[in-house]
């Protein structure tokens, strides 16, 4: 133990004296501050937009008020009313943006029909699809690695090739000791990093304290260790520094580039997912020839869904809100199953990425980081889940008012139903993503440990 | 008397190469073995063996009676290694350097404990607390000289250890052996200095192809009849 100490002591200064390695520790840093700040930013940013939108509301009711002094037809208000499906974030969220600045987080809801208002602004960022964000979970999934790869590439074969391994090995210390020490402080510079930034971020972001600090920092801790077990393999294979650097880089990109797109191919051919655009034209084309119906034969199918409805008073004239909302309504339950199909396909593709990143830690950990956080893809289902039940209510709301030929008055506005949703954690996809990032750390390690017992040391 | 360095039978083959054939030897405590050779003749493979950076293909290598290959880090303590080229931590100073490699064997020593040590080694004074990385091979050969005798091994395995010092330096290395020896340091010394062989050795083993095939008094014959010797066997 005590040779161990002396070792890191020395592995320290060597560190403090190699201005290369400083520079990178503190460019990852940087980074790692930067990540912290641009995902703070942005939910700051999101919850800025969100404070805007109950602003919004008031001043959309208060022009109604001004247009509607008196009395007024509830479909009037169902018309030009606009409310807001709100998908609040959780303090987690600037730590793993995930989908949530590509994805809506609120949407305009008015009584009309619901389908074409969820997927009015289906993706309101591309471009970051393509690009990633900048987030703490982007700098510890994607950057990290490479600052482990910078540290730990030339792990014992800078020994052999500055010289001082015979001298170092004819000393009564054994290699695995020095392979052993050299790793350690390593991770302990790498943990001591990660682990700093991430509780910098918990603090910015002002967490509530839960289970969810402990299984994020688990994350960091083993995420780190999968890529030194990988560093300490491919060191064990006693090659070159120039070899282990190659091997190294390939192996990011591998895992987070090559396996991730191959991945995004196989899940979209394997899953195939109807569009969402599709769903929107042939709902609107529904909507549209609502218009060209008999009524009759419109509310009657209606009615055979909603037969609370039926007793109410017959259609007259060329024009009845009643009538109108009730064909928008059936332009939604005519894409009712293709709805279905839409938010399960989602899913299931989502839930085969999860059973296949068990090929790519980088993309299990970014899940894991992104289902901590609240902010994946089930998350988002959720809210257009919630938004939808939303506007079930608003329907609810309205509907006596139609139906019943009741008028809408100034009160009446207070009655309206609010929205209310935040997105939370997926603890069980993180735990079953921890457990596999464990044993993927178990399997780098016993590889390493395999190829340092049967190769040979060649100490000149 | 018990040996305190010796093989026996020892051969070590590479794939198509058998880089050392049946030593058989016995160095005692105090003794300068000088190992005589040309390049690739089996010297370094010798020492690399008795280091353990090697493992026998057979025989084996004993040092004060211990196997090395399966006492390894046990044998380490008893020895000291000087390389041809004495490699440093570039970005540490000699002071560092000589206390890392110090501790390693289990010696904590002041900081006046190690200039000593590295002035003893001819090592300047000002150079002690520079960075090794501007060092030169000779002054990296003496920070070498410093860390195996700061160790107070009982064996030294010296490979072409003055190579590369200047001729003032290389009589200071021969007389620092003769002290070593004087208190009872074992010797094992590969090398191409016939001259050097002769001025410290107690004993000359002249190797050809990974064979030992003779060993000689170093009192009994005068540096010219070894030289001669020695040419005659290269050029058989």
């Amino acid at each position: 133990m005590k040779k161990f100490r002396i070792l890191i002591k020395y592995e320290w200064l060597n560190f403090r004296a190699d201005r290369g390695l400083l520079i990178l520790s503190l460019l990852t840093l940087m980074a790692g501050l930067y990540g912290i700040y641009y995902g703070n930013t942005e939910i700051v940013r999101q919850r800025e937009n969100i404070a805007d939108l109950a602003q919004l509301t008031e001043h959309n009711i208060d022009e109604l008020k001004q247009k509607y002094p008196g009395e007024v037809e509830a479909g009037d208000i169902g018309y030009y009313h606009s409310t807001f499906a709100v998908n609040h974030p959780d303090s987690w969220a600037g730590l793993s943006l995930g989908q949530r600045d590509v994805n809506p987080y609120y949407i305009r809801l008015r009584l009309l029909n619901l389908q074409s208002q969820l997927y009015d602004t289906e993706n309101i960022n591309p471009l970051k699809v393509l690009s990633g964000n900048f987030d703490l979970a982007f700098v510890l999934v994607y950057l990290f690695p490479l600052f482990i790869i910078g540290l730990s590439f030339n792990l014992l074969s800078v020994e052999k090739e500055q010289g001082t391994l015979p001298l170092l090995l004819s000393q009564p210390i054994g290699l695995p000791l020095i392979v052993a020490a050299k790793l350690v402080f390593r991770i302990m510079l790498v943990l001591g990093l990660a682990l700093l930034l991430s509780l910098i971020a918990m603090l910015w972001a002002g967490v509530v304290p839960d289970v969810r600090i402990a299984l994020w920092l688990g994350v960091v801790v083993l995420y780190c260790l999968f890529w030194f077990g990988l560093a300490f393999g491919v060191a064990a294979m006693q090659q070159n520094s120039a070899f282990n650097a190659v091997t190294l880089l390939g192996l990011w990109l591998l895992l987070t580039v090559v396996i991730p797109a191959l991945l995004n191919v196989y899940v979209a051919v394997k899953q195939p997912v109807p569009q969402a655009l599709a769903l929107t034209i042939e709902q609107r084309e529904e909507v549209h020839a609502g218009w060209d119906k008999p009524k009759q034969e419109t509310m009657e199918r209606f009615y055979a869904r909603y037969p609370q409805w039926r007793d109410t008073t017959e259609i007259e004239g060329r024009f009845a809100w009643r009538w109108y909302y009730a064909f928008h309504h059936l332009g939604d339950v005519a894409v009712e199953d293709l709805a279905r199909q839409y938010q399960g396909g989602l899913l299931a593709r989502h839930e085969l990425v999860d059973r296949l990143n068990v090929m790519s830690v980088p993309v299990n950990v970014q899940g894991i980081f992104n289902a901590l956080a609240g902010t994946d893809l089930p998350a988002h289902l959720a809210f257009m889940q919630s938004a939808s039940h939303y506007h079930d209510s608003l329907r609810e709301f309205y509907y006596p008012y139609l139906f019943k030929q009741v008028a809408f008055t100034h009160a009446d506005y207070e009655k309206e139903p609010r929205h209310s949703f935040s997105s939370g954690p997926d603890l069980d996809t993180a735990f079953s993503g921890i457990v596999k990032v464990l044993l993927s750390v178990i399997f780098v390690y016993v590889l390493g440990v395999l190829f340092l017992s049967l190769k040979e040391t060649v100490v000149k | 008397m018990q040996y305190i360095l010796e093989a026996k039978r020892l051969c070590k083959q590479y794939q198509d190469k058998l880089a050392l054939k049946d030593l058989n030897l016995q160095i005692r405590p105090g003794e300068i073995f000088c190992l005589l050779g040309q390049n690739g003749a089996g010297k370094s493979t010798t020492i690399n063996l008795f280091l353990g950076f090697l493992k026998p293909t057979s025989g084996a290598a004993y040092i004060k009676g211990l196997e090395v290959a399966s006492n390894l880090t046990k044998v380490k303590e008893y020895l000291a290694y000087i390389p041809e080229n004495v490699m440093l931590y570039p970005n540490l100073t000699g002071l560092e350097n000589l206390s890392l490699f110090s501790s390693l064997a289990g010696f904590e020593y002041s900081k006046d404990e190690l200039m000593r040590y590295l002035l003893q080694a001819g090592l300047p004074a000002e150079a002690a607390s520079r960075r090794v990385g501007g060092y030169s091979k000779g002054m990296r050969q003496k920070v070498g000289v410093a860390i195996a005798v700061a160790k107070h091994a009982q064996v030294l395995l010296l490979d072409e250890p003055t190579s590369g010092l200047d001729p003032k330096a290389s009589n200071e290395f021969s007389e620092l052996l003769l002290g070593l020896s004087a208190s009872g340091t074992a010797i094992f010394m590969a090398t191409h200095d016939i001259f050097r062989s002769k001025e410290v050795g107690t004993r000359v083993g002249i190797m050809r192809e990974g064979e030992l095939v003779d060993v000689l008094s170093a009192a009994e014959l005068n540096a010219n009849e070894l030289e001669k010797l020695y040419l005659n066997y290269m050029h058989v």
